[in-house]
């Protein structure tokens, strides 16, 4: 058995309910009255804890059982949300995805949390130290819990114990449980495992003996015993397990918290065992007729509980490796298609012509969905940025917005995986550099909350991120001072270049202008990697700005592998592809209509007159030269405002096309974005419509 | 190890080899697209089972005499460094085992091809020698680039 199976999905369903508590608290932040949203961060809380204490990840469970402690004070109105308590809460968070993060890398996910546990137990004790019977309670156990170390019995932890005490105290009911499979089981494992389910849908199980790992690795006899937590009847569930298959026999304990008492601290767990069974029917009533009455009350406690918790998305981790396999297998397929298909219209036979165009409707539904399949949400990126943009805010003393846009663009999943780190740089330096302090921003006449826009859009074979601030914006003449002084430009140099190339010495090796050198950005390294690390994903950065109003960063990147509707165009024997976005419209012109102006073409177009531009001689075309022809099929494109026509051959006509690199060998080409494969299998270059506009 | 896979391929007059463990497959030639503006060498880009491969001539490579591809032509696609490229070569139709022991060091040039681009050069047998290419050198394009802004 396999535990790395549950494992996969603990961590991706940690993950979740790590992100959505984050995102959740942020909320709460700025709206701290509201409850509902207390609710929701308990209830992601309690899963997560449940879930952890499950897979044995006893710090992990630890830690959030104290954030919840905290947050049912807030939920039961016993303790207003301080900024204090905000910030030991996200600490814990913190905590606790790092130790996500551990568990991820293969490790045990152990942490040493006691501080964050502590302050957390403070929070608790500080409002209303009575208020808290389950912590003394524990406190109290612990003693007893600690003389029971040397024991068989299945001991319980301080925490594990106040949990079920907690639990009971809630009209819940604890049970103990033994369970043997018979002998001739093939599965032992499996057969826990069914158990271990079953249960988990009703309650908690809040500890077993052995471990769930050793049971899960099939490391025990025939039965196993553990602590359950549920609002279900003990009559009612003993069947249910009985009734899985290969299950010998269920031994089920009421507990009340004498009894648990008992079972922790007693010596010789045998000899109280059988006492406990005995009175175990007596007690099962006695709880049973309490529980009947309690019951409308959890009854809806659940309902409310379990409704609004997120469905799991429904996702399996795939290699990266086996889509490009997969897409380039597909391409060798559509290769063939096309190839059938004009085999098919030569023979001219009715049924190989359907199954032929039967094949041709279902590899392209094939083709959409492996492409769609590399494309991922630039919000699995953007998503953790509102907490970091808020810590930095907070731990620099600014006030400040974040306002995400275009977080559903899609790029692919190689890109994705890259453009974290950059793009965090380039925020930090937004939030540290660019926005202002309130007092700065309130002397300069501005709100004193500073706005950082983050968007992402698409265009033409680009997507965009951009990162705008409305900070202070970039003094020219600080960096030049700081390059003259770095001796990254000369004096002659620096008096000639322009706003952008002054921007770009940013980028450069080495380079900080902040003042004083803080623990967020300023050590000189952030910005040069920035442009290396985009760079060599095929992007560019640049700035803009305006001193006193804003900051502009502005990252181009390519789509490495995407679908794009493209113009297949032919030049002599050649043939390109024209992204469709960059296309206004195609023409023909004719030659006499072309007019010279200082060595460059111009073609009336509307009211004005655009650039014309000869493919053939820009790409050096060897077989063909519209200068020739009394007729020139143009096509006009478009960067921002600017229009320019592009002279070709003739059109080939509109296609989905699969942009492909050209490989790492060849330089950049200027003109040239990328390179597609044709339905006859040839390749074709794809034009870059930007290069050809300055 | 002391025993090497060499696929052995021919430029003019001599005889080459590239580990058999860096070459990923031999291919015939096929139609071949043009990309414009590049190095003269450098001829284009092929498909290669769904992926674009760029494909050098080797012959031009070396500064050899450029000559029309036959039958004999052939597509060595090389990976190194996670980079796949195609060389042209005239043929390219043996795999030998050779010891490494006999490789010896290159004289300054060989076949016209300077040693900077040669591993070494292995006896075969007492007519045959055979030139181990340094695959990592000839794919190398700063000292190309640099030597082509000077001609400008």
């Amino acid at each position: 058995m396999d535990m790395n199976q549950y494992l996969a999905m603990f961590i991706d369903e940690s993950n979740d309910h790590l992100q959505s508590l984050n995102e959740k608290m942020l909320e709460l932040e700025s709206n701290p009255t509201d409850l509902g949203i207390v609710q929701v961060i308990f209830r992601s809380a309690h899963t997560l804890k449940g879930m952890a204490a499950t897979m044995g990840f006893e710090d992990l469970a630890a830690l959030t059982h104290q954030m919840e402690n905290v947050l049912d004070l807030v939920r039961n109105e016993k303790l207003a949300m301080q900024e204090f308590i905000f910030d030991t809460l996200f600490k814990g968070l913190d905590a606790l995805e790092s130790m996500v993060q551990d568990i991820t890398q293969g490790g045990e996910g152990k942490a040493d949390v006691t501080a964050i546990v502590e302050a957390l137990q403070a929070i608790v004790r500080g409002e209303i130290p009575s208020s808290t019977p389950a912590a003394t309670a524990s406190a109290v156990v612990a003693p007893s819990a600690a003389s029971a170390v040397s024991s068989k019995a299945v001991e319980l932890d301080e925490f594990q114990q106040s949990v079920i005490e907690q639990s009971l105290s809630a009209g819940h009911q604890a049970l103990y449980m033994e369970v043997s499979i018979r002998e001739d089981c093939q599965l032992k494992a499996v057969r826990a495992y069914m158990v271990f389910d079953l249960l988990e849908r009703y309650g908690d199980v809040i500890k077993s003996e052995p471990s769930t790992q050793d049971i899960e690795q099939d490391k025990f006899e025939r039965s196993f015993s553990l602590y359950y937590v549920t609002q279900k009847d003990a009559a009612e569930l003993e069947p249910m397990v009985t009734s899985i298959s290969e299950i010998e026999s269920v031994k089920v304990t009421m507990l009340d918290a004498s009894s648990l008492k008992e079972m922790v601290s007693s010596k010789e767990p045998q000899s109280i065992a059988a006492p406990v069974i005995e009175a175990a029917p007596a007690a099962t009533t006695a709880t049973a007729v309490k529980a009947e009455t309690a019951a409308p009350a959890p009854a809806a406690k659940a309902a409310a509980t379990k409704a609004p918790a997120p469905a799991p998305s429904r996702t399996i981790r795939v290699d990266i490796d086996r889509l490009d396999v997969l897409m380039n297998l597909f391409s060798e397929l559509l290769i063939d298609r096309v190839r059938l298909e004009q085999l098919a219209s030569e023979v001219k036979v009715p049924a190989l012509t359907d199954t032929v165009e039967h094949m041709g409707r279902v590899s392209s539904d094939l083709q959409n969905i492996v492409l769609k399949l590399r494309m991922v949400p630039v919000d699995t990126v953007f998503n953790r940025f509102p907490r970091m943009v808020r810590d930095l805010a907070k731990s620099l003393d600014k006030k400040l917005d974040l306002i995400i846009t275009g977080a559903e663009t899609e790029l692919d999943r190689t890109v994705i995986d890259e453009i974290g780190d950059p793009l965090v740089h380039l925020l930090r330096n937004s939030v540290d550099h660019g926005i202002e302090s309130v007092a700065k921003r309130v002397a300069a006449g501005k709100n004193e909350t500073g706005t950082v826009k983050l968007s992402a859009f698409h265009s033409g074979n680009h997507v965009f991120i951009e990162i705008e601030d409305d900070g202070n914006g970039i003094d020219r003449e600080i960096i030049l001072k700081k390059a003259l002084k770095n001796g990254v430009v000369s004096q002659e140099v620096a008096n000639t270049m322009k706003d952008e190339e002054v921007y770009q010495l940013l980028f450069a090796p080495g380079f900080s202008t902040a003042e004083v050198i803080s623990d967020i950005s300023g050590r000189g390294v952030g910005l040069d990697v920035v442009k290396s690390k985009i760079t060599s994903l095929g992007g560019h950065v640049t700035v803009s700005s305006e001193l006193g109003k804003g900051t502009k960063f502005s990252v181009q990147l390519p789509l490495t592998l995407s679908i794009i509707s493209a113009m297949l165009i032919r030049v002599g024997s050649e043939k390109y592809a024209i992204p469709l976005t960059s296309i206004v419209e195609t023409g023909i012109i004719k030659a006499k209509q072309v007019r010279d102006l200082h060595g460059s073409q111009l073609i009336p177009y509307r009211d004005t007159h655009i650039p014309l531009l000869s493919l053939s001689r820009v790409f050096e075309v060897p077989d063909f030269d519209e200068r020739e022809e009394e007729e020139t099929e143009i096509v006009v494109i478009r960067k921002g405002d600017k229009l320019a026509a592009i002279a070709v051959e003739n059109f080939i006509g509109q296609n989905e096309i699969v942009l492909k690199s050209l490989g790492s060998y060849l330089p950049e080409t200027m003109g040239i974005s990328g390179a597609t494969i044709l339905g006859d299998g040839q390749v074709a270059l794809i034009i870059d419509p930007n290069a050809f506009i300055k | 190890m002391d025993e090497l896979k060499v696929i052995v391929f021919k430029l003019a007059t001599e005889e080459y080899g590239i580990e058999v463990d860096k070459v990923q497959t031999i291919e015939r030639m096929m139609p071949i697209t043009r990309v414009p503006k590049t190095l003269d060498f450098v001829k284009g880009v092929i498909n290669l089972r769904g992926v674009v491969i760029p494909v050098i001539d080797l012959r031009g490579r070396f500064n050899l005499a450029q000559t029309e591809y036959n039958d004999q032509t052939r597509i060595i696609i090389v990976e190194v460094d996670k980079m796949q490229v195609g060389f042209i070569v005239d043929s390219a139709n043996d795999v030998v085992d050779i010891k490494r022991s006999s490789i010896e060091k290159p004289p300054e040039v060989v076949g016209g091809v300077k040693a900077r681009y040669l591993d070494g050069v292995a006896k075969l047998d007492e007519e045959r020698l055979l030139i181990m290419l340094n695959l990592a050198e000839v794919l190398d394009k700063t000292e190309v680039v640099q030597l082509e802004g000077i001609e400008d």
